[in-house]
C-alpha cells in the first residue's frame, strides 16, 4: 500500500521569494544554457525546490592540490604492497624513462601521466614527461586518426599522411633520446619510433583507445610503425590488434588520493547535496558523465521513473561538456525535456574543476547507475566501485571487466532491466552493500594507480632483462 | 634427575628457515580468441601453459574477495557468456590443488568440455555474448623482509606479508613443489614436525574462503598451536 504523504506540499517559490505564480524566473540548470524548466507541485520542503533550481556551483577552478606522496598510499593499499613496489622499483634504479603523449594539460592520459611521473621520480627511476607539439592542421589530423580508429569514416590521403609523419619528424628532431625506456602514449606521437634504430633503448606503445573496429586505411598506415616498437599495452583485450609484438594489458587506473576519489568528510558532503538541493534523508540515483548519447542519459531517466513507481528516489544527473559542445547542449535539452516537471531529477551541468563535488555526489549516492550504450573503459564505474557503491551498468566497451554480474555489480542491457535491478537494491540494503563491499576490493586490485605503478616497474623490468618471469608448466 | 628445560613450541627452532616471498604478476594478451564452445575447446587444447595457469590458479587470486561463484575464467564465461549452466557448475567444480602440473590440468579441462559438448552438440557453436580472450600471465617472483626461524616470527610473518603472499605460497605453490601441499604445510612438518597442524593448513578450502580468510584460518591454527605450551 502506498504510504499516506503527511507533509503539506509547498508551494513553489520564484527566485525572489514570491510565492510561485505564473510570473516566477523559469528555474534552470547551472551552467547549462538556459532552458525553462517548471516543476510540477511537490511535497519538497521549500529549500530544496529553491536549491534544486539555483544549485550553487564553483565558478572559479580551486589551486590544484599538491601530489600525493607514495607513503601516502600505506594506508590505503597496506604496506606489504608498498614494500613490493620498493622492491621492484630497487631493481630498477639508475634506469631512466621518457613517457611522450601529444597533451599536458586536460585528458585522461595527462591526468594518469601527472600522477605517475612524481611517484616513478620518487622511487627514483628517473622518468621525464615531454609533450609532442605540433599545429592546427596536424591536431586535426590526429583527431581524425581517433576518430577513424574508434571505427568513424575517414578520407585518408597523402596530405594527411604528410602531416601526420613532418610533424612527428619535427619532433623527433627536437627531442633527445637518450633513456633506457620510451613510452608513448597514443598514435599521435607514434612515428617517434624511427630514432628506435638510434638508441640503445626498449620502446613501448601505450595505446589508450578502443583498436577493436578501426577504420583499415588509418590503421593500416599506423600498424607498420606500431610493430617497430618492443611492446605494445591495451586498455582492455577488446580493444586490441593482431600484432606481432607482445601486447599487455594495463587497466585504466583512478588514484584514490584525488580529488575526485579520496575520502571526504561527511559534512562536506553534506553541504555539496545542500548545495545542490538533495534530499540525504531519500534513496539517491546517481550518473555522473557527459551529456552524450551513448551514456543514455535519457534511459536513465525511465528506468529512474519505472524504480519511481515504487521507492520514493531521487535521480542525479551530473557531468559537463554541455557548455562548449553543441552536440552536448542538444543532449542536454532531450534529458530536460524527458525530465520534464519532475523536481526529484536533479541536472548539474558541471565545470570541470568539480572533482570533490562529484566524489561527494558519488559517495551520497545510494546506487550508481552507469547506464551506457558504448563505452571505453568507464572509469566512472571504477570511482563508484571504489567508493564502495552499488553499481548498475551497461554490460559494453570495458564496464564488464569491473563489473562481474551479481558479485561485484550488475550488468543490465535495456531500460526496464535496469530500472529492475535499481529496485532490488534499494529494497535489498544488505545484497547492495555486499556488492559494494566486493566492488571496492575488486578496485583495489586491479584499478589502482599503484596496481599500475607495479605493472610499469615490472614491465620495464622484463623489457631490459633485469627481471626473468617464473615459468608455470 | 632434573627434567630438561621445556622450550616453548612457539620459540623452537625451525631446522631451516622459511623465507616469505611474494610474487607480482603482468597479463599478456594472447593471440587467441574464443567466440562459442568450440573454438574455446580447441584454444584450451592449443594455448601456453602461461594462459591455463592464468585462467585457473591466477584468476583464484585476481579475485580473492569472492567467496562464492567464482573458481575460474572458463567456468565463469560457460556461465555468464555461453549460458551453459551444466558445463560452467563442472568446470567451477575443477579445483587446482589437485593439480601438480598444467598438462593435467589443460586435460581436465578438455575433458570436460569434451563430454559436455558430445551431449549437448548445440551448444558447440552458438555464438556467445560476448568472447574470451586468451591472456597469459608473466610472474616475478619478489622478496619480503620476512623470515622466520620459529612458530613465533611465521605468524609474525602471516601476519604482516600481503594477499599475494599468501597465494603464492598457499595456491601457486603446488606447481612449483609437485605436490598436493603449499609451502607453509611443507615447512611446518618437515622443519619443525608439526604434521597434524601442516595436514589441518592443507585442508582449508580456497574456494568457500578469500585469500583474507585463508590467512586468518592458518593464523588460527598457528596460535592455538603456540598456545598449547
Amino acid at each position: 500500500m502506498k504510504k499516506e504523504q503527511t507533509q503539506k506540499p509547498v508551494e513553489e517559490k520564484a527566485p525572489d521569494g514570491n510565492a510561485g505564480s505564473g510570473k516566477a524566473e523559469p528555474p534552470r540548470v547551472a551552467g547549462a544554457p538556459f532552458k525553462e524548466r517548471r516543476f510540477r507541485q511537490t511535497h519538497l520542503p521549500a529549500h530544496f525546490i529553491e536549491r534544486r533550481k539555483r544549485p550553487r556551483i564553483q565558478t572559479e577552478p580551486p589551486p590544484p592540490p599538491a601530489p600525493p606522496r607514495l607513503e601516502d598510499y600505506a594506508a590505503i593499499i597496506g604496506k606489504p604492497e608498498l614494500d613490493e613496489i620498493r622492491f621492484l622499483a630497487r631493481h630498477l634504479q639508475g634506469k631512466t624513462v621518457k613517457m611522450v603523449n601529444s597533451t599536458a594539460v586536460g585528458g585522461g592520459v595527462a591526468e594518469i601521466l601527472n600522477r605517475l611521473v612524481p611517484l616513478m621520480n620518487e622511487l627514483e627511476v628517473p622518468t621525464k614527461w615531454e609533450v609532442i607539439t605540433g599545429g592546427n592542421d596536424f591536431y586535426e589530423v590526429t583527431k581524425g586518426f581517433h576518430n577513424a580508429l574508434h571505427g568513424g569514416e575517414y578520407n585518408l590521403n597523402q596530405q594527411i599522411q604528410d602531416i601526420f609523419m613532418s610533424y612527428n619528424e619535427q619532433n623527433r628532431q627536437r627531442m633527445e633520446f637518450v633513456e633506457d625506456l620510451f613510452v608513448i602514449h597514443d598514435p599521435q606521437p607514434a612515428g617517434l619510433i624511427r630514432s628506435k634504430s638510434e638508441t640503445r633503448g626498449r620502446w613501448i606503445w601505450r595505446c589508450h583507445i578502443d583498436l577493436s573496429n578501426p577504420h583499415a586505411g588509418v590503421w593500416d598506415f599506423l600498424k607498420p610503425m606500431v610493430e617497430q616498437y618492443d611492446a605494445a599495452i591495451f586498455s582492455s583485450p577488446a580493444f586490441t590488434r593482431q600484432l606481432n609484438v607482445p601486447q599487455y594489458l594495463f587497466y585504466p587506473s583512478i588514484d584514490p588520493l584525488s580529488e575526485k576519489n579520496r575520502d571526504l568528510e561527511e559534512s562536506f558532503i553534506d553541504k555539496v547535496c545542500d548545495d545542490f538541493g538533495i534530499d540525504r534523508s531519500r534513496p539517491i540515483l546517481c550518473q555522473i558523465s557527459r551529456f552524450d548519447r551513448l551514456k543514455d542519459p535519457v534511459g536513465v531517466i525511465e528506468a529512474y521513473k519505472l524504480v519511481k513507481k515504487y521507492v520514493d528516489c531521487q535521480l542525479v544527473l551530473a557531468g559537463g561538456g554541455a557548455t562548449d559542445d553543441p552536440e552536448g547542449a542538444a543532449v542536454l535539452e532531450e534529458v530536460m525535456a524527458a525530465a520534464g516537471d519532475d523536481p526529484d531529477v536533479i541536472i548539474l551541468n558541471l565545470p570541470p574543476w568539480s572533482a570533490l563535488e562529484i566524489n561527494a555526489l558519488q559517495r551520497a549516492s545510494t546506487v550508481i547507475i552507469q547506464k551506457s550504450l558504448k563505452e571505453g573503459f568507464g572509469l566512472t564505474v571504477t570511482e563508484g566501485l571504489w567508493k564502495q557503491k552499488p553499481v548498475v551498468a551497461g554490460a559494453v566497451g570495458g564496464i564488464p571487466t569491473q563489473i562481474i554480474h551479481k558479485l561485484t555489480g550488475v550488468l543490465v542491457h535495456s531500460v526496464e532491466g535496469c530500472a529492475y535491478q535499481v529496485r532490488y537494491l534499494l529494497t535489498h540494503p544488505e545484497f547492495a552493500a555486499q556488492l559494494g563491499k566486493n566492488g571496492r576490493e575488486h578496485a583495489k586490485e586491479n584499478f589502482l594507480i599503484t596496481v599500475n605503478l607495479k605493472r610499469w616497474l615490472l614491465l620495464f623490468q622484463i623489457l631490459l632483462g633485469v627481471a626473468k618471469p617464473s615459468k608455470t608448466s | 634427575m632434573a627434567a630438561a628445560p621445556q622450550v616453548l613450541t612457539s620459540r623452537r627452532w625451525a631446522r631451516a628457515p622459511f623465507y616469505f616471498n611474494s610474487a607480482a604478476h603482468l597479463l599478456r594478451i594472447g593471440k587467441e580468441k574464443a567466440t562459442n564452445l568450440q573454438e574455446l575447446l580447441d584454444a584450451v587444447r592449443s594455448c601456453s601453459d602461461a594462459c591455463i595457469f592464468q585462467h585457473t590458479f591466477q584468476t583464484l587470486e585476481e579475485h580473492h574477495f569472492i567467496r562464492e561463484g567464482f573458481s575460474n575464467d572458463f567456468s565463469h564465461w560457460a556461465f555468464s557468456a555461453c549460458n551453459e549452466v551444466g558445463l560452467a557448475e563442472r568446470l567451477a567444480a575443477l579445483d587446482v590443488r589437485e593439480f601438480t602440473s598444467i598438462a593435467a590440468l589443460r586435460e581436465r579441462v578438455v575433458h570436460i568440455m569434451e563430454s559436455y559438448l558430445e551431449r549437448n552438440p548445440r551448444a558447440t557453436t552458438r555464438p556467445a555474448m560476448e568472447p574470451f580472450y586468451l591472456m597469459a600471465v608473466d610472474l616475478v617472483v619478489v622478496p619480503t623482509p620476512y623470515v622466520a626461524r620459529n612458530l613465533e616470527e611465521f605468524a609474525e610473518g602471516l601476519r604482516n606479508v600481503s594477499i599475494h603472499s599468501i597465494y603464492y605460497h598457499f595456491i601457486d605453490a603446488r606447481l612449483r613443489i609437485k605436490l598436493n601441499n603449499n609451502d607453509f604445510s611443507v615447512w611446518l612438518d618437515r622443519d619443525l614436525d608439526m604434521g597434524a597442524a601442516a595436514d589441518r593448513i592443507n585442508r582449508i578450502d580456497i574456494y568457500t574462503s578469500t585469500l583474507e580468510g585463508v590467512r586468518r584460518n592458518i593464523l588460527r591454527t598457528i596460535e592455538g598451536e603456540m598456545a598449547r605450551t
